[in-house]
């Protein structure tokens, strides 16, 4: 049940994520300008403002993803609030830390902290362990989390059913809603990459407090890094799609998505091969086992492929020819559906070995992660944001012509994802702070993407006030005496 | 045109094919009504799309495995072996083995074109990462640069130049400045 408590925390976190959105992205332009010679910032500066953007920006749309899927788990079964904000506070209290390590102590390990880099110690000495202690917080809070709202779907569930396995045979007596098993195969992601970020983080503290006595092997923590890293990001974005398939056909006034058994071959098959894709990020490792680099491959095909080509069918039959009722929700999802595959489809070049092998960390990575994030899972939740903050204001989604933020959102985000694409098929590595002479392709570039990047948080600024007006409607008291 | 430009255009035709098929696709249902519409037959359609993806990515998978970098000249006996010890924020290059302990700082490199080179790629410090440009500044080849680890990159360099050497790894903030470069020169007159 949806009760007044989870409208306001849901609230709360609207407004924050948005806020902290637009603050991170700002970060995002700043470094465009700063590579496209626009602006002058010293390399720390430059990799502090990077690592915050790295980081606030996985976690505030992996929590934008959990929140969501919170508030419509309610209708199935119910979920606690108080969990819920306790993981709330525990965010914070994890950004803070985060931001202080970075500018206040400087730290600029990258968002992935690959060891043993922050050992190497180029900022305030207690910045690591700060950083660290960041990421140890925002795990607690999450697992905590995750673990509830599956514990609640088991009370209702059972195991078999949870991942839709009843589907695979005729004549079965409960359905699981789509969104119930796309939740619960991304929730299921996210613990286990949860606990592996715990086994890291371990082994790194373990390092830190030997004085000496105890170090790490490089490889085998590269691969937990990225198991994490790279899980933790998808699974954010599914949690993306689970909120779409929930409210895309009942906002377009269509009958609601069912699961068949393909919806459940498709999903069985993500919640299996996204565990393996990672290893697309260690394939310019030759000393890693070739065996596990050929399954890199494979699994980067297999663990999107079926997922993204079911729910684009689905969108696909259901807006075919069929009379829709175009809002701005359904609209931000369906252009987010486009992003997914778009930069899914860029993924896929990358994350082919002998492509890879000229693509591997020039820009074309964030190329294609920023497509489907910003293009992609930020439109989910814009989506999600814009529909539940009418359900609080009471006010109904109204169809209506949204040219103007629509058109900035789409010329904006896709023209800075162009820039990236762009050079990174021209070799311009990421993460470089300036681009040398030989590379100077690269300025022009990072330039015209800071400028439609800006395009594009201008569109964001224009839903912005619109949302976080309805969203505070939660804490008038007439709202509270209608509860 | 080398792989890069390819790949970029392939990007850039499909994702416009993409925009192109969902604008058509949303312009359906602006016009339709109540009364007929949707699909025909969507199930028979969605299968017959599903088969052809499947059978896209078996195609795709089995033409690109081959190509990996781990295959290429597996078989041969490079005639020339470079050690590099990558640390923040250089590369130590040379034609003999070189002691971490005592590193020195290697040499100039010259390497004959048509010639199967061996790169034996490794750190002092953090993760570097070892990319060739050539005169155009693109990159020809790379491998990562591991501490604790030898990264083997065989290659054979086939234009004659002079060849930069830009760190691909994100290794501290000076990783934008690190940088090498080496000289392919004409190949050897006949053996
Ligand atoms: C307008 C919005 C945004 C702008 C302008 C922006 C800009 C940037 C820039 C310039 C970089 C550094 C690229 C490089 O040289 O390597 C970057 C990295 C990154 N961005 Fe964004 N970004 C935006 C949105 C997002 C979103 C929505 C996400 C969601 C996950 C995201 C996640 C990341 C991550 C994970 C990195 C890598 C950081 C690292 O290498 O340590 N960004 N972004
Ligand atoms: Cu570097």
């Amino acid at each position: 049940m949806i009760n007044l408590s989870l409208k306001r925390v849901t609230s709360v976190w609207i407004i924050a994520i948005l806020v902290v959105f637009v603050i991170t992205a700002i970060f995002g332009i700043t470094m465009r300008f700063n590579q496209g010679g626009d602006i002058e910032l010293s390399p720390v500066t430059f990799f502090s403002l990077m690592t915050a953007h790295g980081v606030t920006m996985v976690g505030i749309w992996s929590v934008a993803g959990m929140m969501a899927v919170n508030y419509l788990m309610a209708r199935y079964v119910k979920v606690s609030t108080a969990v819920n904000v306790f993981a709330l506070v525990l965010t914070v209290i994890g950004l803070v830390m985060l931001w202080t390590s970075t500018f206040v102590g400087y730290f600029h390990a990258g968002w992935t902290f690959l060891y043993p880099l922050p050992f190497f110690v180029a900022w305030e000495s207690w910045a690591t362990p700060l950083f660290l202690y960041s990421i140890a917080i925002f795990g607690i809070g999450w697992t905590v989390w995750t673990v509830a709202m599956l514990m609640q779907i088991y009370k209702k569930y059972s195991l078999a059913q949870s991942f839709a396995w009843q589907h695979f045979k005729r004549g079965y007596l409960v359905e699981t809603p789509p969104f119930i098993l796309i939740t619960t195969v991304s929730l299921i992601g996210i613990l286990i990459c949860l606990i592996t970020a715990v086994i890291l983080l371990v082994l790194l503290f373990a390092e830190y407090y030997s004085n000496g006595t105890f170090t790490n092997d490089a490889l085998l923590i590269k691969n937990l890094t990225y198991f994490f890293g790279h899980t933790i990001i998808n699974e954010a974005l599914y949690l993306g799609v689970a909120t779409l398939y929930e409210l895309f056909p009942e906002v377009s006034g269509r009958p609601k998505f069912k699961t068949t058994w393909y919806v459940a071959l498709a999903w069985n098959c993500t919640l299996v091969f996204v565990l393996t894709a990672f290893f697309h990020h260690l394939y310019m490792d030759f000393v890693q086992p070739v065996g596990l680099q050929l399954v890199g491959q494979f699994a980067s095909y297999f663990a999107s492929l079926p997922s993204a080509a079911v729910t684009v069918f689905s969108i696909v039959i259901l807006v075919y020819k069929n009379p829709i009722k175009w809002s701005l929700t359904n609209t931000l999802f369906f252009i987010g559906v486009i992003g997914w595959i778009i930069g899914g489809f860029g993924a896929v070049i990358d994350a082919t070995i002998s492509n890879n092998f000229v693509l591997h960390n020039t820009l074309w990575v964030p190329a294609h992660f920023h497509t489907y994030n910003a293009m992609g899972n930020v439109l989910f939740s814009l989506a999600f944001f814009y529909w539940v903050a009418n359900e609080f204001a009471g006010t109904k989604v109204v169809p209506r012509s949204e040219k103007l933020r629509i058109g900035l959102l789409l010329i904006g985000g896709f023209g800075f994802v162009l820039m990236f694409y762009i050079a990174g098929a021209y070799s311009i590595p990421r993460r470089y702070s300036v681009y040398p002479d030989e590379l100077a392709l690269g300025r022009n570039l990072a330039s015209y993407g800071g400028w439609f990047a800006t395009i594009y948080v201008i569109a964001i600024l224009l839903f912005l006030g619109e949302i976080v007006n309805k969203c505070l409607k939660v804490f008038s008291p007439r709202s509270s005496a209608a509860a | 045109m080398s792989l890069q430009p390819k790949l970029l255009l392939i990007f850039l035709f499909t994702a416009g094919a993409i925009a192109i098929t969902a604008w058509f696709i949303y312009s359906t249902s602006k016009l339709s009504s109540q009364e007929h519409g949707g699909m025909e037959n969507p199930l028979r359609k969605r299968f017959t799309a599903f088969i052809i993806l499947f059978a896209l990515s078996a195609v795709f998978l089995s033409i690109t495995i081959p190509k990996s970098p781990y295959f290429r000249f597996s078989g041969e006996n490079p005639s020339h072996v470079v050690f590099i010890a990558a640390k923040q924020y250089n590369f130590i290059m040379s034609n003999q083995a070189i002691d971490p302990k005592k590193p020195g700082g290697g040499e100039d490199i010259v390497i004959p074109a048509d010639e199967l080179v061996e790169f034996r790629v490794t750190s002092l410090d953090v993760n570097h990462g070892f990319g060739i440009y050539d005169s155009r500044g693109e990159i020809v080849a790379q491998t990562q640069a591991m501490p604790g680890y030898v990264n083997r990159l065989r290659w054979r360099f086939i234009t004659p130049g002079h060849y930069n050497i830009f760190c691909l790894e994100y290794c501290g903030n000076a990783h934008s400045f690190m940088r090498g470069s080496l000289t392919v020169t004409e190949a050897a007159a006949e053996k």
